[in-house]
């Protein structure tokens, strides 16, 4: 069976937070996994105003990561869900996903 | 409970006591033949002790209507022979006293030594008597003001103005002038660990100071006879600490684990204040070599401490990448942690693990539970 590096839902209503996992593809989502190797908050976090530095800074998500786990996953052939892909391509473990504009940007090129 | 009377008009109740002092007469009688039922048509008449107040306040109390500027405007001043009421509020209560507040110049002065000149808080907060973590708020404060300032925002100056006004200020001493303290800047935190009450019989023939009682509250085993011997002083173990601050020993296991108590020495926010005196009492007649070795203590400490927070920036940058995509309206912090037995636990359900854990009820909504954040990230 395919194995997934994927996101698993935690927190209330109206406050999401994600555990990174590895899971077998046909189990539930709120099943126990294989490993949990990472945290992703959706929520945004804005800096505080009190610096100068922080004044203009954009507010900002976090994500915990347990890099060389994500790699032996990936290694083994576990495959991440599009929204673990692009985690990981941030984190540089994975060629950034090709975006459909770029699909098709990349197509029409190859054609023309 | 009696029927409530919809009289179909929202009416004040104080509407009388409120307009007591104005010439106007109140509006109630007249529009209160408006009303279906109507259980009291008079007006109340003021009580004794409003009248009391009115009194009051057309002739003793006329004249703390206006402030002195540069003086404070409390009930006190009214009070005659009293030793020194001017930073007393309330009169029947001597051992309240209002703290002063700095005065603009030495707020700047605070800024400017910070900021300008690099001084350490440490040592600006010995040099002029103000606590670090006061310096610390002025300096930020300021520099919020000088960001407002540049951003042509508006301030509330007159109101700051009429502030410094009628409460007690500490000035900035004129130039070659010692500077007055604002506050005392060592002051020990009382650690709850030492709250309790704890009979513990020691042999005559040993020797038991503070450090032997700290170990003692934090339920510490004595120390090995080398170990006491080292340390001459209780300040040695300071300076020890400066030097090494993860030389403090551990007591417990797990989530259960902390750090010895140490002595008053090492826990209050000057430590070297110590040695400065102990110095001065064992050469009263070189002042000058004191002086420099106390410098070279402050110059050590602030070597030491801006060492400590310069590897934890490090570590700290090291250890998070921030990403900006170009499409994204936010920035991505990806943070390194190690999912192993040792951070999740043997079960993967330790309490201090990343993330939430799997079969372990999230106590968020259980009673008693502190939901307001305890600290911020700045």
């Amino acid at each position: 069976m395919v194995l997934r590096i994927r996101l698993a839902r935690f927190g209330n209503k109206h406050n999401p937070f994600y555990n990174i996992v590895v899971a077998q593809a046909r189990s539930a989502r709120g099943a126990k996994p294989l490993e949990v190797i990472g945290t992703y908050n959706p929520i945004p976090k804005r800096p505080t105003n009190l610096y100068n530095e922080n004044a203009n800074a954009r507010p900002y998500k976090e994500v915990a990561l347990d890099r060389s786990r994500a790699q032996y996953w990936l290694g083994v052939g576990a495959q991440p869900s599009d929204p673990v892909w692009k985690l990981l391509g941030m984190g540089g473990l994975v060629v950034p996903k090709p975006t459909t504009f770029h699909k098709a940007h990349s197509d029409s090129k190859g054609f023309g | 409970m009696p029927p409530r009377v919809q009289t179909g008009r929202v009416s004040n109740t104080l509407l009388p006591y409120l307009t007591s002092t104005s010439s106007t007469t109140s509006s109630l009688p007249s529009s209160s033949s408006q009303c279906l039922r109507q259980f009291s048509a008079t007006t109340a008449s003021q009580t004794k002790l409003r009248r009391q107040m009115f009194e009051w306040l057309s002739t003793a109390g006329a004249g703390l209507k206006n402030h002195v500027p540069g003086e404070t405007n409390y009930l006190s001043r009214l009070k005659q022979g009293g030793p020194d009421d001017s930073n007393r509020p309330f009169p029947n209560n001597p051992n309240f006293v209002s703290e002063s507040i700095l005065s603009e110049d030495l707020r700047e002065e605070i800024y400017k030594r910070v900021v300008t000149k690099k001084q350490s808080l440490r040592a600006v907060s010995v040099e002029l008597g103000i606590d670090m973590k006061r310096i610390a708020a002025v300096v930020r404060l300021v520099e919020l003001e000088k960001r407002q300032r540049s951003q042509g925002k508006p301030l509330a100056l007159p109101y700051a103005r009429a502030v410094h006004e009628m409460v007690p200020v500490t000035p900035l001493a004129d130039r070659g002038e010692r500077q007055t303290y604002h506050e005392s800047i060592n002051d020990l935190p009382a650690h709850p660990l030492t709250g309790s009450q704890i009979f513990y019989p020691v042999p005559e023939s040993r020797s038991f100071n503070r450090v032997e009682a700290g170990r003692v509250f934090s339920g510490a085993p004595a120390m090995t006879n080398e170990e006491a011997a080292e340390i001459q002083h209780p300040y040695d173990l300071a300076q020890k600490v400066i030097e090494d601050p993860k030389s403090i020993g551990w007591i417990g296991k797990g989530e259960k684990a902390r750090q010895i108590l140490q002595p008053a020495d090492a826990r209050i926010p000057h430590p070297h204040m110590i040695g400065l005196e102990r110095d001065r009492l064992a050469h009263p007649n070189e002042r000058l070599t004191v002086q420099r070795r106390h410098s070279d203590r402050l110059a050590r400490q602030e070597a030491l401490e801006q060492e400590a927070r310069q590897r934890a920036q490090e570590h700290r940058e090291a250890s998070q990448k921030t990403v900006s995509p170009a499409d994204s309206r936010f920035d991505y912090r990806i943070q390194d942690t190690k999912f192993t037995k040792e951070t999740t636990g043997a079960n993967g359900r330790a309490p201090w693990a990343v993330g939430r854990r799997y079969g372990v009820p999230h106590e968020d909504r259980t009673r008693g539970t502190v939901k307001i954040p305890t600290r911020v990230d700045a």
